[in-house]
């Protein structure tokens, strides 16, 4: 009886219910008709004990830190630090916009906040340097997905809080994954570069103005230092290190490149703690949620169906690609990794992938799924950047979602690319 | 039609005045985790004095912070939902849904917000393991906080969510009555975006 109450939440999400909303009615529906009162009480305090945990600051904190980076112009001082390296290639702004994301990711932890704050400043130049709007606007989109995945980054913290894995090893993970899709989409670039005779964005850059620009973006370029360094070192927990993160941007921002005076700081701040309520209260119910899908027994009679299809684990994976890239298509990162995780992961811990390798696999499935029609929260915000429909965007990213859909499945059937890292410091066996 | 716009106008106007203290309550509880995670941070290293409270104060401010922001992304349709139905149905239809939709999320904080005043009922009887008030100057000494004031934020968010909800409700049936309907707006509202 119990288990239906994942068909009903499946149809209380198709209807449009809020996800937050969603998750609780759902199971409490089935506890009410089940007479299981006490439990639904269980359900609510779930829901707060979910949400009271210090793991989980660590989202508020790296929010606030790319959002003062953004406000701070330090996007800038990385976008002039990426032209000095690569903007004399052919397409030298496409690369810039990719190398770009690829930095900027190692500050924030956020696909929104890679494409607003790389989007306003690089589709108008990009526009200006011959490039049409939409393949400007594609390119941000495609390389913003880059944000999550190479650390920091806030869905990888939800899935360790939520999965309960090491958030460490989750961001060591992402590393390798990323710069993947950062190579990837400069190949598509460069190809299309060739065949389009795209311009460089300027001549070489003479040795003296590369160490120019590298001193400019040297503060910005140390936060990653600093977080991860702080974070491997055990110098500081996550949350801890996320603080120092947003601390240090701020006094960046305002001390050292005075882009920033203390008038912006509560719009700052007001923006991150609501994006991060949000955040919260869906992690309060998914951890209500998760504990009914236990109670339910629904991951074993999943799995049953699951394995019922198939019990060759490398075909599992593709199905369960194929299954996360349509639920991307409807759902933004954060709340599929909430819903599916405690589902998905233990069905294929049990089969023998390692739970880091799933979640590097879940996580970058579903960040992809950002910038998938009809539903990707990336598209939106790069429309809303640039102006330019949701519909051409959509169409104009095709190739570059090839080349990030050929990345997923690279993750997927090599371990290792996901797995390197975290084993080489001793965070994953 | 006026008997619906009777109700509204005054309750929109006290969910905007409720909502922006709520924001700034937010952004202030925001800044001082910052603060007291930081301070933390240089009486371990700089002082060498592990301090005991920082953990729960700054989740005590966390919490907080969440009840007192989230109505407004509520308000703001920041809560992530797949809305696609809806913009497909006919215009009438589609109000009618949101209707449902809107109804359904009232029962859940209806409930949740009976449910969370039985658990601050029982959070009179625990003390916070690292909070306390110096109240000497009431003659009261060192008191301990109670969970009580902990665990009052989520019903408190769900009460004010349960306001905003009301209003919503209001308004799409004064739209469904006419379409063209001046209902009160919101001038506060930004962009809540939620990956």
């Amino acid at each position: 009886m119990l288990f239906f109450f994942l068909p009903l939440f499946l149809v209380f999400l198709m209807i449009g219910l809020p996800v937050f909303f969603g998750m609780l009615a759902a199971p409490g529906l089935l506890l009410w008709l089940n007479g299981q009162e006490r439990d639904i009480a269980l359900l609510y305090r779930n829901v707060y004990t979910g949400m009271d945990s210090f793991p989980l600051m660590a989202i508020p904190f790296f929010m606030l830190a790319g959002e003062l980076m953004n406000r701070g112009g330090i996007t800038m001082r990385i976008v002039e630090f990426s032209q000095a390296l690569i903007g004399h290639l052919k397409g030298g702004l496409a690369h810039v916009n990719i190398l770009s994301s690829m930095l900027f990711a190692g500050l924030s932890g956020s696909a929104v906040a890679d494409v607003s704050a790389l989007g306003s400043m690089l589709i108008p130049a990009m526009e200006k340097n011959g490039y049409t709007r939409k393949f400007a606007a594609a390119v941000t989109a495609a390389s913003s997905v880059i944000g999550p995945i190479i650390p920091p980054s806030g869905i990888m913290i939800i899935y360790a809080y939520v999965m309960g894995e090491s958030v460490a090893a989750l961001f060591l993970a992402g590393i390798v994954p990323g710069v993947l899709v950062g190579v990837g989409l400069m190949i598509v670039v460069a190809f299309l570069a060739k065949r389009n005779d795209f311009p460089p964005a300027s001549r070489r850059a003479t040795w003296p103005e590369k160490g120019q620009a590298s001193l400019k973006a040297f503060f910005p370029l140390m936060t990653p230092v600093i977080i991860l360094g702080g974070i491997l070192g055990g110098i500081f927990t996550p949350t801890e290190a996320s603080a120092v993160a947003a601390v240090y941007a701020f006094v960046v921002a305002l001390f050292i490149l005075k882009t920033m005076g203390w008038a912006d700081l509560p719009k700052v701040l007001t923006k991150a703690a609501m994006t991060t309520s949000v955040v919260l209260l869906l992690v309060g119910a998914a951890m209500a949620f998760k504990t009914v899908v236990s109670l339910s027994h629904a991951p074993e009679i999943m799995a049953g169906f699951i394995l019922g299809l198939t019990d060759e684990p490398l075909l599992l994976l593709f199905l369960i690609n194929l299954l996360l890239f349509v639920v991307g298509m409807f759902l933004d990162a954060g709340p599929a990794i909430i819903i599916l995780a405690p589902i998905l992961a233990p069905i294929f811990t049990e089969l023998g992938v390692h739970p880091v390798h799933f979640a590097i696999i879940m996580s970058v499935n579903l960040t992809v799924g950002l910038a998938t029609p009809p539903m990707g929260l990336v598209l939106f915000v790069t429309s809303s950047v640039s102006g330019e429909k949701v519909e051409t965007i959509a169409k104009a990213i095709l190739p570059f979602l090839a080349v990030e859909i050929l990345v997923i499945f690279l993750i997927t059937y090599v371990p290792q690319i996901s797995l390197f890292m975290p084993q080489l410091f001793g965070f994953a066996k | 039609m006026s008997a619906i716009l009777i109700v509204l106008r005054p309750l929109a106007l006290i969910n905007t005045f409720l909502l922006r203290i709520g924001r700034h309550a937010a952004w202030i509880a925001m800044g001082l985790m910052v603060l007291i995670i930081m301070l933390q941070v240089v009486f371990r290293y700089v002082f060498n004095n592990a301090l005991a409270w920082p953990d729960e104060a700054s989740r005590f401010l966390m919490l907080w912070m969440t009840g007192l922001i989230a109505p407004s992304a509520y308000r703001w349709g920041g809560f992530v939902a797949i809305d696609m139905l809806k913009d497909l149905l006919p215009l009438r239809l589609g109000s009618l849904l949101g209707m449902l939709l809107l109804l359904i999320s009232l029962v859940v904080l209806v409930y949740g917000f009976q449910l969370g005043l039985n658990h601050v009922k029982s959070g009179w009887l625990f003390n916070s393991s690292s909070l306390k008030l110096p109240l000497d100057f009431l003659g009261l000494g060192l008191v301990r906080v109670k969970l009580a004031w902990m665990y009052m934020s989520l019903p408190a968010g769900l009460l004010l969510m349960t306001f905003v909800n009301i209003e919503l409700c209001l308004k799409s049936v004064a739209h469904l009555i006419d379409p063209q309907a001046d209902l009160p707006e919101d001038h506060d509202r930004v962009l809540v975006a939620v990956e």
